[in-house]
């Protein structure tokens, strides 16, 4: 027998007009700025690492590395000669849009992309409009499929779902075809890419969407 | 970032004492009944739920045991804990991203008429928030599990600050991430030297009896204390 006790909604929204003006302000000096989530280790820095190398040439990418605490990620992503700036949130687990204008201050990006990867966290940085101009997440196989449901904030607000990974899956139970029902239930519009950023399987597919996502805020 | 155009409070210091102030009714409270209480903390997907069932199993039939699900908008897992055999009660956070105090308290006086011995909350899936909040827990219990990496200590180093107890889960999937056992370990006794640390995978069963033999420990320990101090 289960009871359910729904417990007291707290909203944070004081920062949407500064995620706007921010948001104008990036389209005004030809930055496109995405703001990458998911738990801690799905691994977004790989992903990003991958990107990067992948899309020399192409186009010039800049990542803000969000952490509580050490610089572990823009050590990784400074070693691939990319533009790069660690912000440290002292606890936070969230980045909000105060603090991105902080960190892009900071960085003074010559990028025509640039990443917020954002703190390890399904759960608040959902709630919290950055200023990017699309919201991508990372689910990774060994988390479940059943992550949808469970955290549904993070699926309904993105824009694009890397499902990483997938060269793990024979050590996992992970419906892909059950995962994407899942999350197109809450959020019918959402591009989800299945990939491997060790592999590099899939990748292809991810870095056309991104390529072309830039190019429609470009010319828009 | 500063501003003089406004006056800044900090609210945190009265948030932190009013959570400590239900932390200690609970502690009252689980004394007062004879309740070993366990907060248990991981990332999303780390595999909370099924080290839980393999607890579950193997206490259940020395312990009568009830189970706190923590979960923004879900009772899947309650479902799951269920037919294990424990009492469960879910408690919906929304967008709450941790288990605090109060909610503890809340979900403790839920159980009164039938108590169990061991209370285990599964706390929110979130390797920061819950750190921060003492629920009045008697065995701090973290999972972090092999395909999240031995980094994460660095990352989130208040949760492996706080915890008494971890376990390394999915170390049957050793082969194929580059998880260092021995970095990971020393990376987390540099924060915490007290912490003990035992591999396992809630999958295979691998490595459980080490880790539930010192579990037996502190529940008996614990609930023979609580006891003996309520029946003087």
């Amino acid at each position: 027998m289960i009871k359910v006790i729904e417990l007291k909604r707290t909203v944070t929204d004081s920062n949407d007009r500064d995620a706007a003006s921010l948001r104008r302000e990036l389209t005004e000096r030809g930055i496109f700025l995405l703001n990458l989530m998911s738990a801690p280790g799905s691994g977004k820095t790989t992903l990003l690492s991958r990107t990067i190398t992948d899309l020399t040439g192409k186009v010039r990418i800049g990542v803000m590395e969000a952490d509580i605490a050490s610089d572990v990620d823009a050590l990784s992503i400074n070693a691939l000669g990319a533009e790069s700036i660690q912000v440290h949130t002292d606890g936070m687990c969230h980045m909000d849009a105060g603090m991105t204008r902080d960190g892009l201050a900071e960085l003074n990006p010559k990028a025509d992309i640039v990443f917020l990867e954002n703190i390890g966290n399904l759960i608040c940085p959902a709630e919290f409009d950055t200023g990017a101009h699309r919201n991508v997440m990372i689910l990774s196989l060994p988390e479940g499929d059943d992550k949808p449901l469970k955290y549904p904030y993070m699926f309904q607000k993105c824009d694009a779902l890397l499902i990483t990974k997938t060269d793990a899956a024979p050590y996992f139970d992970f419906d892909l075809a059950v995962a994407e029902e899942r999350v197109r239930a809450i959020n019918p519009t959402i591009r989800i890419f299945p990939l491997s950023a060790k592999t590099g399987d899939g990748m292809k597919d991810w870095e056309d969407w991104l390529i072309q996502e830039w190019e429609k805020q470009k010319n828009a | 970032m500063n501003d003089s155009s406004f006056d800044v409070i900090e609210v945190r210091a009265d948030l932190e004492a009013e959570n400590d102030r239900f932390a200690s009714k609970v502690r009252e409270l689980t004394r007062k009944r004879g309740v070993f209480l366990i907060n248990l903390m991981a990332s999303p997907g780390a595999g909370k739920t099924s080290v839980l069932c393999r607890i579950i199993d193997v206490l259940s039939p020395s312990y009568r045991i009830g189970v706190m699900e923590a979960d923004m908008d879900a009772d899947v897992d309650s479902h799951t804990v269920t037919t294990h055999g424990a009492q469960a009660l879910q408690l919906r956070t929304g967008t709450s991203c941790h288990v605090d105090a109060k909610m503890t308290l809340r979900g403790l006086e839920y159980f009164e008429a039938k108590m169990p011995d061991v209370l285990i909350i599964e706390n929110v899936g979130n390797l920061v928030c819950p750190a921060e909040f003492d629920v009045g827990a008697d065995l701090k219990l973290m999972i972090l599990s092999v395909p999240e990496g031995d980094d994460k200590p660095l990352k989130y180093p208040l949760m492996f600050t706080v915890s008494d107890l971890m376990l390394i889960n999915k170390i049957d999937t050793a082969p194929i991430f580059d998880f260092d056992i021995s970095k990971c370990k020393d990376r987390v006794r540099a924060l915490n030297s007290e912490m003990e640390i035992f591999p396992v995978s809630a999958k295979t069963g691998d490595g459980f009896s080490p880790f539930i033999a010192k579990l037996k420990r502190l529940i008996d320990v614990t609930l023979t204390e609580k006891r003996k101090g309520v029946s003087q």
